[in-house]
């Protein structure tokens, strides 16, 4: 094995060893020990994420294991999303009152699936063939749903079982169009579904756009694509705030990459227009049905999954159009709505601590009320909603005039008024939340606030740097690696 | 395979008409056995073999959980219908031959398998959506995999046999997991009954 291939293999067993500490370690150690191996796992996988970005012309190409420049900044995202996601943790486990499981075995079948989530999640991007990937796909959603499910409340046994049927039935068709690939390809196995040897399949065209379609179809059950969306607002706003970042900031891009290497993989057979043009239709679709639901005002855990949905569907645009700005803007976003989203989940604990209505209901005036938390929740919300200089409006810029380089005017066009419109929307509810009039009479401290305000402070730099690196993305070796793809 | 596939989709819509949890399961599973035993009688390497113990390990694996939570979630009586048997079987052959129509022939060694394949898959997707009853909803992803199980073993050449495996294992997870929602829903609500999760909606 090469020494890349040694640093994957590392990053894949590292959370198993964490879930296996999980079972093993003494209660009063448990968070500690927890947090210890989180910050073990991402070492490796930010080793291995920055050894992916630096040098993007050395891939890794092998059956089982691919490491490409796409596949880094997933890993980096992961990384950095599972370890913060891990440090506030225990926090949420101080604070809850119920749980799925017993209470005294509680927390400890936490930290397990947390674990046991987040090695199957890393092995996302890093799975060298379709059919792997598709393994560890189907194996996060086990896992996360009874994360999602943790609290055991009504909401959350709702929200969990939305989850489980609706993207494991997806993940069944998503299976059908692999299967039919494979069939059509005249069999050959694993080999067959290799991101390297699936460009070069002797394909009957009609047979692999139809797969491609259902393959696609599967994946936005897990993306939460519209119009097959229903899970993601519901498992989003009920699962616990270090599950919820988890799901939203890299779950869903996580499985997204798959799709994008399916489409760079079949166009040499369907043709990039066609191939591109599934993925540009479920971003429209996407961004228009997230639009309406960003207007209304919404639980803060609620209007952040929806921001879900409107910024998976600015990806699948930017992945479906291709081209230098494009997938440069897809970079960009893919980290900034990571960066950004996870610090609003985060923000959920102490906001739900501090104004206990807002599980439900709208908030409004946090920065009067709470205003170290109405920075946190201003920085978030005003960095999704892509207001400048938030990396969001760099690369949403970069994607609509990627629609325009590569020649689809009239869908560019469509996506730079619907994201005017979420724009709008999300404006609205950071005024509103942040300096707009406090509603709820019923407020108590914000525990856990502390641990927001030091991420926050970590992550405005970042996004800023983000927005500087932006501008010198496209042109260069990382945005040409993600233009080659694996083939 | 023709008969075999056929005894498939044949078993599939008894689950998508069947009042009684303990029949469907009973069906499920015996869908699991003709898979297994098409995989032992028609395979021609060791890893035929293992292919077809993975599928009865995890027929029996899966029965004997559903029976498990069957026994402990004994209900006064069945869940509500919402649509009525004739109608579901009605919706789930026209979804099946619709998807017939729609797929061309992709390869699979007869093209019966491939009709059975989308069938089982149509009758799966249809029970998950028109069963109200949470054990029902998860029969109906067992039946979406069997389809699937048919198509891998119908596939030209030799199979994957650790994707195999590993699908298997997921499926097997995702029932564990339903299993626990199951009982919960159950605690809570009085029924295994999806109708009472409707609390989360937007307008």
């Amino acid at each position: 094995m090469t020494p890349r291939e040694w640093l994957v293999t590392l990053v894949l067993v590292l959370p198993l060893i964490g879930v296996a500490a999980a079972a093993a370690t003494p209660s009063a150690l448990l968070s500690r020990v927890m947090t210890g191996m989180a910050a073990l796992t991402a070492l490796a996988a930010l080793t291995l994420a920055t050894v992916a970005l630096l040098e993007p012309t050395h891939r890794v190409l092998g059956r089982w294991i691919v490491v490409d420049p796409a596949g880094g900044i997933i890993v980096g995202v992961i990384a950095c999303v599972g370890v913060a996601s891990a440090f506030v943790s225990p926090q949420f486990l101080s604070m809850r009152r119920g749980s799925l499981f017993q209470a005294g075995r509680a927390d400890r079948i936490y930290w397990a699936t947390f674990f046991a989530f987040w090695a199957v999640l890393l092995a996302v991007p890093l799975a060298g063939n379709l059919g792997a990937a598709w393994l560890a796909i189907e194996a996060t959603t086990a896992a996360s749903a009874l994360l999602v499910g943790f609290s055991g409340r009504a909401r959350a046994l709702e929200a969990g079982w939305k989850y489980l049927i609706l993207t494991s039935l997806g993940l069944g068709v998503a299976l059908l169009g692999i299967l039919m690939l494979e069939s059509a390809a005249g069999g050959g196995g694993i080999e067959t579904l290799t991101w390297r040897t699936l460009p070069h399949a002797s394909l009957d065209p009609d047979v692999a756009v139809v797969a491609y379609v259902l393959l696609l179809a599967g994946l936005a059950a897990k993306i939460g694509w519209a119009p097959v969306h229903n899970w993601l607002p519901d498992a989003h706003s009920e699962a616990p705030a270090p599950v919820s970042a988890l799901l939203s900031a890299a779950l869903l891009p996580a499985v997204l990459l798959v799709a994008w290497r399916s489409q760079q993989a079949l166009a040499p057979t369907i043709g990039v227009r066609t191939s591109g043009g599934v993925l540009v239709g479920f971003g429209l679709v996407s961004l228009a049905v997230a639009v309406p639901f960003l207007w209304q005002s919404q639980a803060w855990k609620r209007l952040l999954a929806y921001s879900s949905l409107e910024h998976m569907g600015v990806i699948a645009l930017g992945v479906g159009f291709g081209g230098t700005l494009a997938l440069a803007g897809v970079a960009i976003h893919v980290v900034g709505h990571a960066l950004a989203k996870a610090l609003g989940f985060y923000a959920a604990t102490p906001l739900l601590a501090h104004e206990p209505r807002a599980s439900g209901h709208g908030v409004g005036g946090i920065g009067t009320t709470q205003p170290a938390l109405g920075v946190s929740l201003g920085v978030s919300l005003g960095a999704l909603a892509g207001l400048p200089p938030s990396p969001l409006f760099v690369s949403e810029v970069l994607i609509v005039a990627g629609g325009f380089q590569v020649g689809r005017p009239w869908a560019a066009g469509a996506a730079a008024i619907l994201l005017a419109l979420g724009f709008l929307g999300l404006a609205h509810a950071l005024i509103d939340t942040v300096i707009g009039k406090p509603r709820g009479r019923d407020r108590h401290p914000a525990l856990g606030l502390r641990a927001v305000t030091t991420m926050t402070i970590v992550v405005v730099p970042l996004l800023l740097a983000l927005t500087v690196a932006a501008l010198w993305l496209p042109d260069s070796a990382i945005v040409q690696g993600l233009i080659r793809g694996l083939g | 395979m023709s008969g075999i596939a056929w005894t498939l989709v044949a078993l599939a819509i008894g689950v998508i008409v069947v009042r009684r949890r303990s029949i469907a399961v009973a069906l499920v599973t015996a869908q699991a056995f003709v898979l297994a035993g098409a995989a032992l009688t028609e395979g021609t390497s060791a890893d035929d073999v293992v292919a077809a113990t993975a599928l009865g390990v995890r027929g029996v694996v899966l029965a004997a959980l559903f029976l498990f939570l069957v026994r402990r979630t004994r209900e006064t009586r069945p869940v509500p219908v919402g649509v009525a048997p004739l109608a579901r079987a009605a919706a789930a052959v026209t979804l099946a031959l619709t998807l017939i129509w729609l797929v061309p022939p992709f390869g699979l060694d007869t093209h019966e398998a491939e009709q059975a394949t989308l069938s089982l898959v149509a009758l799966g997707l249809v029970t998950a959506a028109m069963r109200r009853a949470t054990l029902f909803q998860v029969l109906g992803i067992v039946l979406v995999e069997n389809g699937l199980a048919l198509a891998a073993l119908s596939l030209p050449g030799e199979p994957s046999l650790a994707i195999e495996i590993g699908v298997a294992v997921d499926l097997l997870l995702v029932a564990l997991v339903a299993g626990v929602f199951h009982e919960r829903i159950f605690a809570e609500f009085g029924a295994g009954d999806t109708a009472a999760l409707r609390s989360l909606r937007d307008s």
